[in-house]
């Protein structure tokens, strides 16, 4: 039986809903009441849904309703290299936020995606990274005075 | 009456306090388009600003800059699929469709007036109800309050698809979300639920970085994978005409529009129940005026009235949410909490004398609901061309901001990187819930309500053991829970039974 990615994903909340179940059943009356009023009816509907996946109707016979129709126009190997770069991209903003702190994350990562990822002139590319530091640094910093924690590195290096 | 209405209108236009109420609204209007901080907490960053003010002053200031924050929400939800508010990410469902399919104009016309509809009806309501209203809200306890919130879980059935495989989704889904609602400390035992061993979750997920996630992620990819501009490669929509085809269509659904505000206006009034729950319910609510089940499909793909509904709502509620908070010191949401605080700084305490001594206070902020709201919209459509045309920038250029707008929004809810990784998370896991046909709204109604219902339920038990089930609101609203649940089915059901005699 060849497992896609409809039943992987019903397995998973299978097993997540599972995990819930066991770990509730430590739990005193009252903290595991909640829980279990509702994970083991998910665990129920969840299995039939796996059902219903190792049947193998197809999403049109299934009178669903999902809210986000992805693009067909895209072949899906490009489709599946685009949505891994963007990931990448989301991971690297997380990474360099860790590192850097917003202040300096935010134009290298709007400088940067910008550089790879559009052929705009380099003038735009600069005023575009500017602005979005200009419009963090105004509106989070100098009117909300929110607090942002500094980067990994200038905490190593003392500056933080 | 009359008297202290006209009062209360010349007060509000004193030039002083209509810059106040005009700067508050600027404020607003920065805020609610950044997802996270929401008309809350701003108010709370502003409060020290409002000790040398007069009352009408405060109030001018803190209901204007509130009272916008759910239209300007909108916008986000609309152009980008990033909710800017909480009470906004309802608005996503068919206002984002509809931007992608070019129609962004007409989505923006629509929110915008069925906002200014909405925040009107919320106004009058707060203006002639605060005598009379005093009984329905004591007659709530907390066995009601859960009642209520089973209402909202309830409109479930009509978040999915119509067939038995869409409710089993669905309700999984909506499951799925009550049971991620009780991570974190367990209120009455004080017990660790599904903490991981991590810090950051003792407080449960937080709101924000879960439905930013949720619901914006999977719109960026979608945006990255296309690899065009929002409005894909269609050619510019006439704007003008389509702000016009939006404001038409909040009168062409007029009744829809009101029936939404008065959703929001009663979900307002019960205290913590919140614009949460109220728009969900008011986009169920405009998903069963479908007229059958081909026409219930039009809804998340661009159906102008999934705009309509949530946008009414949300600033119906504000009214509504003030009608306790001004009559009994009794707040209706986490905003109007700290507008309590307010109360306490001006020296006013809220009850019989907000309805005596201070009415001309009391009616200020209806004037200021009224005149705020007005005003942002009337900015706002003049605006809207320019704002609309943002989803004709190419995909490549709007992506780093819009992915800037999201871990800014998110990272403002707890102000930690975990705040991060937990929209990464959970927008992955929303892209494949996508991918595979799952619905989003269910799984965030549940996480909403799941907190809610967990503590009114325990409070009903613990305070009236199981005698609560037969006290005769709790068997009523029960009543309306099964009514909620069988509609999308007696409606299908009626409109083939019409269809076949017509056949005949």
């Amino acid at each position: 039986m060849r497992i896609n990615g409809r039943i992987a994903f019903s397995l998973l909340l299978i097993a997540m809903t599972a995990i819930a179940i066991v770990m509730a059943l430590q739990w005193s009356f009252k903290a595991a009441f909640f829980p279990l009023v509702t994970a083991v009816p998910l665990l129920i509907l969840a299995t039939a849904q796996l059902m219903v996946d190792l049947i193998g109707r197809s999403p049109a016979e299934e009178n669903t309703r999902s809210d986000l129709d992805f693009t067909a126009d895209i072949s899906p190997e490009i489709a599946r290299r685009r949505t891994v770069a963007i990931f990448a991209w989301i991971a690297g903003f997380i990474l360099l936020v860790f590192l850097l702190g917003f202040s300096l994350a935010i134009p290298i990562f709007v400088l940067t995606y910008l550089a790879s990822q559009t052929d705009a002139g380099w003038w735009l590319k600069i005023a575009l990274a500017a602005a979005a530091w200009g419009c963090f640094y105004g509106l989070f910093d100098r009117l909300l005075h929110l607090p942002f924690e500094a980067g990994r590195i200038q905490t190593w290096m003392g500056w933080g | 009456m009359l008297d202290a209405l006209a009062e209360s209108l010349f007060l509000i236009l004193q030039l002083k306090t209509f810059m106040l109420m005009m700067l508050g609204m600027g404020l607003g209007f920065s805020v609610g388009l950044l997802p996270g901080i929401g008309g809350g907490a701003t108010m709370a960053l502003m409060m020290p600003f409002i000790f040398h003010m007069t009352p009408v002053e405060a109030f001018a200031f803190l209901l204007g800059m509130h009272s916008v924050v759910a239209t300007t929400g909108d916008i986000t939800s609309v152009l980008f699929g990033v909710p800017g508010e909480g009470a906004c990410a309802a608005t996503v469902l068919d206002g984002h469709p509809m931007a992608k399919r070019g129609q962004a104009g007409r989505a923006l016309g629509a929110a915008l007036m069925s906002s200014l509809v909405g925040a009107l009806i919320g106004a009058a309501v707060l203006a002639v109800s605060i005598p009379v209203v005093r009984p329905l809200v004591l007659s709530f306890g907390s066995p009601e309050l859960f009642m209520v919130t089973m209402m909202g879980i309830a409109c479930i059935t009509s978040l999915s698809g119509l067939g038995a495989r869409g409710q089993l989704r669905g309700f999984s889904m909506g499951l799925f979300g009550l049971l991620l609602s009780t991570i974190g400390t367990e209120r009455q035992s004080g017990m660790l639920r599904f903490d991981m061993g991590l810090m950051y979750l003792w407080e449960g997920l937080d709101l924000v970085p879960f439905m930013v996630g949720i619901f914006a992620v999977p719109e960026i990819v979608n945006l990255a994978v296309r690899g065009t501009a929002i409005a894909g490669e269609r050619p510019n929509e006439r704007l003008r005409s389509g702000v016009l085809e939006g404001i038409k269509d909040t009168f062409r659904h007029f009744w829809l529009v009101v029936r939404c505000s008065a959703i929001g206006v009663l979900v307002g009034i019960l205290p913590g129940a919140g614009g949460g729950v109220a728009q969900w319910m008011a986009y169920a609510h405009a998903v069963q005026s479908a007229t059958d089940a081909t026409d219930r499909e039009r809804f998340g793909k661009g159906d102008v009235r999934g705009v309509l509904g949530p946008g009414a709502c949300n600033n119906s509620k504000e009214g509504g949410d003030l009608i306790p908070t001004v009559a009994f010191g009794v707040p209706g949401s986490g905003a109007t909490a700290i507008l309590l605080g307010a109360f306490i700084i001006m020296g006013l305490t809220p009850g019989p004398d907000m309805l005596t001594k201070h009415l001309s206070v009391t009616y200020s902020m209806v004037w200021t609901l009224v005149i705020a709201n007005i005003i942002t919209v009337a900015l706002c459509l003049m605006t809207l061309n320019h704002l609309a045309r943002l989803t004709y920038v190419r995909g490549g250029l709007i992506i780093p901001f819009v992915l800037l707008l999201i871990f800014l929004g998110s990272y403002t809810a707890n102000k930690s990187i975990a705040d991060l990784l937990v929209t990464a998370g959970c927008g992955l896991f929303g892209y494949f819930m996508m991918r595979f046909g799952w619905p989003r709204a269910p799984l965030v109604l549940g996480f909403v309500l799941g907190k809610l219902a967990e503590t009114y339920l325990f409070i009903s038990i613990a305070r009236y053991g199981f005698e609560w089930l037969a006290r005769p609101m709790v068997i009523v609203l029960f009543l309306l829970t099964l009514f909620v649940i069988a509609l999308p089915y007696l409606q299908d059901r009626r409109k083939r039974r019409r269809r076949s005699t017509h056949a005949d």
